[in-house]
């Protein structure tokens, strides 16, 4: 007997519509463990997902699912969460989805620091669109809105994060499905917002076009671009530029959660404490 | 609706689902000791079908499962296995050297000569 992925699954829409040797898969299984290994009952949690290939995340499993509008997985999210603040709420969105269309709500998310888990899928590609560049497209990649080769700058979204105020940040990838789940478990557990950057591969729609055939050539790459962040400290600073590290870059305890802030601003409607200050705060700006 | 089996179809290491594969050779990739390797198959989509080609070199290691994308390959729980009277093998020189030879063939089984 294997572990038990019936009991996780909605098994009459498999097998997945995710082409051969999409990461998106891995990074369901490693979700489902983590869950599993959590022992959280599956009522108690809740995915939230947007469009595109990662938005079919959450037609999988068998959890309390939200398919939403584009990008706007945070807006709904927090809506749940602040609706359940006991429930575990995690969302899932793909790198278009998180970091173009959804970028606002993303940052935005992120300073309130609510407690919410978001696993960003970077596969560097719109790939259910087939292949424009997307914020993360590394420069010099052919994509069918820039043929002569990508010219923008790419988002770092862990940096992005970390500058927008998350309380945790780490970055994995597909590649390694063990650390995957370890890190998984420890940004659910996390209490505050929590980013999760899974480099993902789409040998389809990245790699048809430069060089990355098959599954196996694009993972190979995505090998190459990044280490782990103990290696990447170690490095001199010229060569940390394309290189992308592993793990993870930032965890604060301390930080104020909003669902506990906002319970607070429920305290004075209902009279029993005075009005919130500047006083009540540590960080006052 | 899709069939879905994570039972053990009989004191097996690692079994497949074949309904399940898409053909995308990482399972074969991942594995340290030459335990799968990609068959022939003109039924599947790419031509090819997973398949387990020596269980018998098994370390358990659960890789295979874990880099699957599409829940087609299963490792047997290392306590459950034990209980049941059996025990993984530990990775030889022959296995390694076998699974280098699958690679160098591009994944494709010993058995079927060059791709």
């Amino acid at each position: 007997m294997a572990f038990n992925y019936e009991r996780y699954l909605r098994l009459q829409k498999m097998p997945t519509l995710w082409c051969w040797g999409c990461g998106d898969g891995v990074i369901l299984k490693s979700f489902v463990r983590a869950i599993d290994k959590m022992g959280i009952n599956q009522d108690d949690v809740c995915v939230v997902s947007g469009i595109g290939c990662s938005g079919r995340f959450s037609s999988y499993v068998d959890f309390n699912t939200v398919h939403t509008t584009h990008g706007r997985t945070i807006a709904y999210a927090t809506g749940i969460k602040l609706a359940e603040p006991s429930k575990l709420v995690v969302c899932v969105a793909g790198d278009g989805d998180a970091l173009a269309i959804g970028g606002n709500h993303t940052i935005h998310g992120c300073r309130r620091n609510i407690d919410l888990t978001m696993i960003i899928i970077n596969n560097f590609i719109y790939g259910l669109t087939n292949s424009q560049t997307s914020p993360t497209t590394p420069r010099g990649m052919w994509t069918v809105s820039q043929k002569a080769g990508n010219i923008d700058p790419t988002f770092n979204t862990c940096n992005l994060a970390i500058a927008a105020g998350a309380s945790f940040v780490a970055r994995e990838t597909m590649i390694e499905p063990k650390k995957l789940e370890k890190t998984m478990i420890k940004a659910m557990q996390h209490k505050g917002f929590s980013m999760l950057e899974v480099l993902s591969n789409c040998h389809i729609n990245l790699g048809r076009k430069n060089k990355m055939l098959s599954a196996m050539e694009n993972l190979e790459w995505i090998d190459s671009i990044s280490m782990p962040k103990k290696k990447y400290d170690a490095l001199p600073d010229e060569e940390k530029l394309n290189v992308l590290p592993l793990g993870i870059l930032k965890e604060d305890k301390e930080a104020d959660e909003y669902c506990s802030m906002y319970a607070e601003i429920q305290k004075v409607h209902q009279g029993e404490r005075k009005k919130i200050t500047q006083d009540d705060f540590e960080k006052k700006i | 609706m899709g069939t879905f089996r994570t039972e053990n179809p009989g004191d097996q290491p690692v079994w497949v689902n074949t309904d399940n594969c898409k053909a995308c050779d990482i399972c074969v990739s991942v594995c340290p000791s030459g335990v799968l390797a990609m068959r022939y198959e003109i039924s599947s989509t790419l031509g090819a079908m997973i398949s387990v080609e020596h269980p018998e070199a098994c370390i358990g290691c659960q890789e295979c499962e874990l880099s699957c994308p599409d829940f087609a390959i299963y490792v047997a729980d290392r306590k459950e296995y034990k209980e049941a009277g059996f025990s993984f093998a530990k990775l030889t020189d022959e296995s390694k050297a076998r699974q280098e030879a699958i690679k160098a063939n591009n994944y494709y089984s010993l058995e079927q000569g060059a791709k």
